[in-house]
């Protein structure tokens, strides 16, 4: 009689787990990314200052901001579209070739419609990394941005 | 001995003065694809910001990539891709420096679709690796569309697939390259 009690509430306490476990697994398995937009930034900087920190030490730079959230602040030099329709705006000075170019999450598209070049704007996103590249430019890459104030 | 000197000045003389065009993008399209046939989900990512340049004299192409810019539709399969398949944080980026090997046989000013050979050497993973393959030049109104696909055998990059996964992660990788090319000035 006692075993068949203890049995049965081990048994019992296996299923509670399992469906907690499964229950994580199908939770976890179809987490949508964070919006960008919801994120508190690690840094806020000027497009300018943040070019050149990357452009005097890469490696110290990509340290301490790579898959960072950052909020940059700069002029707008354009804002492209590409044939599928998703829009990256790119920041810096128009007398450099170098950039911050930020991709425009796909769920706030509709704020790089307003977006006009010789603006300043602040754009918040998620560090990639930088391409040095002499002959066209060396650019910061920012993934999953949203634009977060106009000026 | 004189004979080679002049070459050498002819060449150099070439290479300094003579007009090189290059084409380029910084929105390059590379869609990453490893679903394996048995898989009951889509596991590819896509990169909107590549950078490629092609030389039209040389035939010299090459691609760079953040690897941290792949986007997944599930934030699980992002996070999987970064940490444990590239090890983004690692080796941040991959590149392609190569040549089209049939380079003479496109005419970049005149409209037309071009089948081109392109051989070189791809990094990823911080392994580097001879890749061969076909692809597409589009000339049209003075910019160059450039279209080509090819597989590689992640192994090949030191990039493990755990058994667990093996169902769905496939051995190899389909990688799509597109980019819309314009004419650098200057």
């Amino acid at each position: 009689m006692k075993r068949k009690k203890i049995i049965r509430y081990v048994l019992l306490s296996l299923l509670v787990i399992a469906g907690a476990v499964g229950f994580y697994i199908y939770k976890e398995y179809n987490r949508a990314h964070k919006d960008t937009a919801k994120l508190t930034p690690d840094y806020t900087v000027g497009a300018t200052d943040l070019l050149k920190e990357f452009e005097n030490n890469e490696q110290a730079s990509n340290k301490k901001y790579w898959d960072k959230v950052l909020s940059v602040e700069g002029m707008v030099k354009e804002v492209a579209k590409d044939d599928r329709g998703f829009y990256a705006v790119i920041l810096g000075d128009t007398a450099s070739m170098s950039s911050v170019r930020c991709s425009i999450d796909s769920a706030h598209s509709n704020e790089a419609l307003s977006v006009k070049r010789g603006g300043t704007i602040t754009v918040k996103g998620i560090c990639s990394g930088y391409n040095a590249d002499e002959m066209l430019g060396s650019d910061i890459i920012l993934v999953r941005s949203v634009i977060s104030q106009k000026k | 001995m004189k004979n080679s000197f002049f070459l050498a000045a002819t060449l150099i003389f070439l290479t300094t003065s003579g007009f090189s065009q290059k084409f380029y993008t910084k929105s390059g399209k590379i869609d990453f694809d490893a679903t394996s046939a048995s898989s009951p989900e889509k596991i590819e990512g896509v990169n909107r910001t590549a950078t490629c340049v092609v030389d039209t004299k040389t035939g010299a192409i090459q691609f760079a990539v953040l690897m941290k810019g792949f986007a997944f539709e599930r934030a699980l399969m992002e996070e999987h891709f970064n940490e444990n398949y590239v090890e983004s944080h690692k080796f941040p980026k991959a590149e392609f420096k190569g040549t089209i090997t049939n380079n003479e046989t496109v005419n970049y000013s005149k409209d037309g679709t071009y089948s081109v050979t392109v051989k070189g050497k791809l990094t990823l993973h911080g392994e580097t690796k001879d890749v061969e393959t076909q692809g597409k030049l589009v000339v049209q109104g003075g910019k160059v569309n450039a279209n080509a696909s090819f597989n590689v055998l992640l192994s090949d990059f030191k990039i493990a697939i755990p058994g667990l996964v093996a169902d769905k992660v496939s051995k190899t990788a389909k990688i799509i390259v597109s980019c819309s090319l314009e004419p650098l000035k200057g």
